[in-house]
């Protein structure tokens, strides 16, 4: 009986090892192991064994047994991994290959528009938006500029009638928030505006964005700081803000303000003229007159106010060379603004 | 501007460069256009004196000069029939170039060497006016004293430096070299010169009985001041006057309407010159033009005149237009023995608008525009007395006629240093502040905080402590100004409001997955596109805003669809080659309230949609406005629609809760064909404030249900005509509370669908969020939905 298992247990050893299935280790587990199987057998003629033989023998038929289900899991473990590795070797892909996807773009004058009102946001400067087709009253009166004054003529107006006109800025939303709101003031304005200019570096519409703070004991260092905080967000960390003397009828004093070149960092180049420094906007303290007109007391209250054109922000920040570009919506020139 | 160096060293002493000046003047608020060198014109043309005149051998027209050019000898073929051995006249060497930009090399003439050019007064830009050799048709011939070698430049004055500086609309007073000066002093911390001394003249005459001024309208002409000359001599100006006039830009005529244009630029005043026997009686009047008054001014046209235009006339008619032009009639002749210089205030805007309204400009009313102060009638008048002493081109008159009767005082302000470091937010020291307004002819007493400021009369832009915080920092220097954080103010709330929150979502969802590129187009368009798009004549869509003063008719009108731009974009990229792409805009259109327009507009915020291309039909956009109306939680509907721009069967209007709020379809082909386009274009505009106004960013928490869902799958075959739409409306209405989702999965024609008709297939799923549902309930209801569909649509289930 002992030979007889060592015999059996040898023979599937053998036959196992000449398997090359899932199916050929089932039916090697059929032969030995299946009810009828050679090995099962073994137990049913334990009845022939001496009773007093009984208990070992089976016990080592038992573990014979254990022996042969190892040996058996063993080896339907290791053809289902391999039958598992080449089924899955048979669904290989070229994963180089794509089906394509749809991804639309933004103008670049929205994506840096949001990404300047961010920054003002988060200084607490609160979005508004206002008409395009403005008075005369709130687009020149209200902001110290009378009828033929001479400083109409620094802006190009298109006109819809005598008193109607297409703003020549968004400084209108200046006056209007100053008449119906009380300080502390602290808005920024973006929107399209209406100059009648066309050429390489004008175009007849643009985007500006305006400023405007009144509070008490508003300072020409606080506009500094917070157009230094503006400048570094837009370009970068190490940009400056420089400001030079300039004439706006709504501001007193008004300053130009330039930042440092964003292309060579001050340094000086072609994009800079050589100087290192590039004009990026106007600004100032509002103007006492233009607080009176809105009912503000000059005498209690200041204000600094700031203007400039997110297309021309935009063109420095993308390299964009002529502004045109940005209104013909080619779709090659769209598609670079995700 | 125009400022020679060699000119305003008259006023002040100039101890640094070119370029120092310059910078030293952007720093202090005046933007230097240019620095204009006037001898880059004339490169390389020196004065030679002729020692020896032959016969050219091979033509008869010309001759060959030796020629002696200071350290070297000359060989020239000429044309010219005036030279004589012993002039010394122009020529162009080898290597020169003339005014007109021509380079004259040596060269042979007819087989002879010539090294360099002569030049006549045409080729050096000088007339007869300027130099009398000049006028003459041949070689210009210098004075006989000229050394030969003598470079051009420093026999015409052309050896300086021009700054063409800009200056801005509130400094009036720097349209003139003295005013440039006056800067300049300002921040070289230099003393101006005194050059107003008057000097001795001899009169002859008083003024008074011969000549009255009255202005009838003080507003208009606050100050009239007239001086007379009488036994004019009219010749030509000194040397000193012409070179300064020609480096202005201005050719010199005669003594006397050069010392009137020469002031202007000296002074910023104009000057206007009348011959007396212009002023009929003997009287000068100022006032309104008559209502039918014309005037020939000196360009030549006739101008009818109404009650805005001030005028300057005799007894009877207008001599000129005040401070714009005089008449054609009045000016100053070869014959002209006696002379009325004016000087005179006029009221800035209707100079302007005199100006505007005839389209007459000049150097004079380019001035008055922008303002002239009280003091340059005085400064001028002195400055007139000086010249035509100068030039012995008369003897005055004893007195002036001046309609100022009290002189005017300059204007005093008091101005707390506290509040100019208020406004600048930096500690200017006093004594910094006393230097830099005592350098700017400011008159300053500081008491404590307290600065009792007297302005220049010639200051009129200062009016208070702004202004004088402007003047100290633009000379203390901007660089001064440090950032400072709006610590310790009060607290705003920034942030967008709700509404162009949702219009940046939407911009952000469309420019995402949903593949549309955002585009920004003008928002005024031809008028033409109404006929274009065939707009019905009572569509509000043709109520346009016209632009009075448009860039061109393309560009005429304000928008009141977005359509026509867009379909411009479709076109413009298809003829770049683009075969297929989506794009989106969020513009304004613009309806006016009422015409003509006395009030701003009606803006609408409007979204349009389009696409095109191969895989392009109605429903890809349509499901680009369906997901967008599902991301805002909108209920969008799709009715029957007529846009005349559309095609007729493939078109749909938008609405929300039945209200118009938009359209979608394929642009007409008709429409199409205005253009070089073939691809069918969808397009959808949509009203976006109204899309807003009912969109939800954030819906409250639904609990999500526990129990399953019975799907059922209904087909129905009806006419072919039948909006599928409509009966999925039918379906939703009929199919009670526990119908969460009711979707077409299925259109079919074909076999076995009989001709003229189609089969739709609908999935339905119901579920009860609180309990299992009842399946006889479900089927009780599907029966219900059956037989409405039967009713309503002539619909049958399919087998």
């Amino acid at each position: 009986m002992i030979d007889k298992i060592k015999e059996l247990v040898e023979k599937v050893k053998d036959r196992l090892e000449k398997a090359s299935s899932v199916a050929e280790v089932g039916d090697i587990r059929v032969t030995f192991l299946g009810k009828s199987g050679e090995y099962t057998g073994l137990l049913r003629g334990l009845k022939d064994v001496a009773p007093q033989d009984r208990g070992p023998i089976g016990k080592l038929i038992n573990e014979g047994k254990v022996r042969l289900e190892n040996m058996l899991a063993e080896k339907e473990a290791y053809f289902r991994a391999k039958e598992e590795a080449r089924k899955l070797k048979s669904e290989k892909i070229d994963v180089t290959l794509s089906k394509g996807y749809k991804i639309g773009s933004m103008h670049p004058i929205t994506k840096v528009k949001n990404e300047i009102l961010d920054t003002f946001i988060g200084l607490g400067f609160a979005v508004k938006e206002g008409p395009e087709i403005e008075t005369d009253y709130y687009n020149f009166q209200t902001l110290g500029i009378p009828a033929d004054h001479p400083a109409r003529d620094m802006q190009d107006t298109f006109y819809i009638s005598e008193n109607i006109l297409l703003r020549t800025h968004t400084s209108p939303m200046q006056s209007r928030t100053m008449l119906s709101e009380k300080p502390p003031i602290r808005i920024v304005v973006p929107g399209k505006v209406y100059r009648a200019d066309d050429d390489a570096t004008h175009s007849p519409i643009f985007n500006q964005i305006e400023g405007l703070c009144v509070e008490e004991g508003i300072s020409l260092a606080h506009l500094k700081n917070m157009l230094e905080i503006f400048a570094k967000s837009t370009f970068t960390k190490d940009t400056k803000v420089r400001f030079r003397p300039s004439y706006f009828p709504f501001t007193e004093p008004s300053v130009e303000v330039d930042i440092s070149c964003s292309m060579c960092g001050g340094k000086g180049c072609r994009l800079c003229k050589g100087t290192g420094w590039i004009e990026i906007l106007g600004a100032g303290i509002v103007n006492p007159v233009v607080l009176e007109n809105c009912g503000i007391d000059s005498k209690k209250y200041s204000g600094f106010a700031f203007g400039f054109g997110i297309d021309r922000i935009a063109m420095l920040k993308y390299g964009i060379p002529d502004i045109r570009l940005m209104y013909e919506n080619d779709v090659n020139f769209l598609k670079q603004y995700k | 501007m125009k400022a020679p160096l060699s000119w305003l060293k008259e006023y002040v002493d100039i101890n640094v460069s070119v370029d120092e000046l310059a910078a030293k003047l952007v720093g202090a608020g005046f933007e230097i256009e240019d620095v204009i060198r006037p001898s880059d014109d004339y490169v390389n043309i020196k004065a030679v004196k002729i020692l020896s005149i032959e016969k050219h051998p091979n033509a008869d027209k010309l001759r060959i000069c030796q020629v002696d050019a200071g350290e070297r000898k000359l060989q020239i073929v000429t044309a010219a029939t005036n030279v004589n051995v012993g002039d010394v006249v122009a020529l162009a060497l080898d290597g020169s170039r003339l005014p007109d930009g021509t380079e004259i090399k040596k060269g042979e003439l007819r087989g002879v060497l010539s090294e360099g050019m002569f030049c006549g007064g045409s080729e050096l830009k000088l007339t007869g006016a300027d130099y009398p050799a000049a006028g003459i048709d041949g070689v210009f011939i210098f004075p006989n004293d000229i050394l030969p070698g003598t470079d051009i430049n420093d026999f015409i004055g052309t050896n300086d430096v021009i700054f063409d500086v800009s200056v801005t609309a509130n400094r009036p007073d720097c349209n003139s070299i003295i005013g440039i000066a006056r800067e300049i002093a300002a921040v070289l911390g230099q003393p101006m010169k005194d050059t107003f001394q008057l000097p001795e003249i001899a009169e002859s005459g008083d003024i008074a009985p011969a000549l009255k001024v009255e202005v009838r309208d003080n507003e208009l002409c606050p100050r009239y001041l007239a001086k007379m000359l009488r036994n004019v001599k009219i010749g030509p100006s000194d040397e000193l006057i012409k070179r300064r006039l020609r480096l202005m830009g201005l050719r010199p005529i005669n003594n006397i309407v050069d010392i009137t244009n020469y002031i202007l630029f000296d002074i910023g005043q104009p000057m206007h010159a009348f011959d007396y026997k212009d002023i009929k009686g003997g009287e000068i009047i100022v006032r309104r033009a008559m209502a039918g008054e014309t005037i020939v001014t000196l360009d030549g046209t006739e101008n009818h005149l109404s009650d805005n235009n001030l005028v300057i006339a005799n007894a009877e008619i207008p001599m000129a237009v005040a401070g714009v032009m005089g008449g054609a009639d009045s000016g100053i002749s070869d014959t002209t023995d006696t002379v009325v210089f004016e000087f005179a205030r006029f009221k800035r805007d209707n100079i302007r608008k005199t100006a505007r309204t005839l389209g007459l400009h000049s150097d004079s009313s380019a001035r008055f525009e922008k303002g002239i102060d009280y003091v340059s009638q005085d400064l001028a008048l002195i400055r007139a007395i000086q010249l035509v002493t100068r030039l012995q081109a008369g003897t005055f008159c004893k007195g002036t006629v001046d309609t100022l009767k009290k002189a005017i005082e300059p204007a005093v302000i008091n101005v707390k240093k506290s509040k100019i470091d208020e406004i600048l937010g930096i500690d200017v020291a006093t004594d910094e502040i006393l230097r830099i307004l005592k350098s700017l002819q400011f008159d300053v007493i500081a008491n404590g905080d307290e600065m009792t400021i007297t302005i220049p009369k010639y200051r009129e832009d200062i009016v208070g402590a702004n202004d004088i915080a402007e003047e100290v920092i633009r000379l203390y220097g901007y660089d001064n100004i440090v950032g400072k954080p709006l610590d310790g103010k009060k607290l705003t709330q920034g942030g967008r409001n709700s509404r162009d929150r949702i219009v940046q979502k939407v911009k952000a969802f469309l420019s995402g997955l949903c593949g549309l590129s955002e585009t920004f187009s003008y928002s005024f368009i031809s008028p033409k596109f109404v006929d274009d798009f065939c707009l019905k004549e009572n569509d509000p869509r043709r109520n346009l805003i016209k632009i009075l003063n448009p860039l061109s008719e393309d560009v005429s009108v304000m928008r009141t669809t977005l359509a026509p731009s867009m379909f411009s974009i479709c076109a413009s990229n298809y003829s770049r080659g683009v075969k297929e792409a989506s794009f989106y805009e969020i513009g304004k259109t613009y309806f006016p309230k009422a015409l003509p327009m006395t009030d701003t507009a009606i803006e609408k915020e409007t979204l349009i949609l389009a696409s095109f291309g191969e895989k392009v039909d109605f429903y890809t956009l349509k499901g680009v406005v369906e997901a967008l109306a599902d991301r805002f939680n909108v209920p969008v509907d799709f009715v029957a629609s007529d846009e005349t721009f559309l095609h007729p069967y493939r078109q749909a209007f938008i609405t929300i809760n039945g209200e118009k709020v938009g359209y979608i379809g394929q642009l007409h082909p008709a429409v199409v064909k205005t253009r070089k386009f073939d691809p069918e274009l969808y397009i959808s505009e949509i009203d976006l404030d109204a899309f807003i106004d009912h969109s939800k960013d954030f819906l409250p928490f639904v609990p999500i249900s526990k129990f399953p869902s019975i799907e059922r799958d209904l087909a129905f075959v009806v006419g072919e005509d039948v909006y599928a739409g409509d009966m999925l409306k039918a379906i939703r209405k009929v199919g009670g509370e526990y119908l969460r989702q009711a979707s077409i999965f299925d259109v079919y024609q074909g076999i076995g669908v009989l001709p003229g008709k189609k089969s739709i297939a609908f999935n339905l799923l119901f579920r009860k969020d609180d309990g299992t549902l009842d399946g006889e309930e479900i089927n009780k209801t599907v029966d219900a939905i059956i037989s409405a569909m039967s009713d309503d649509f002539g619909a049958k289930l399919r087998d």
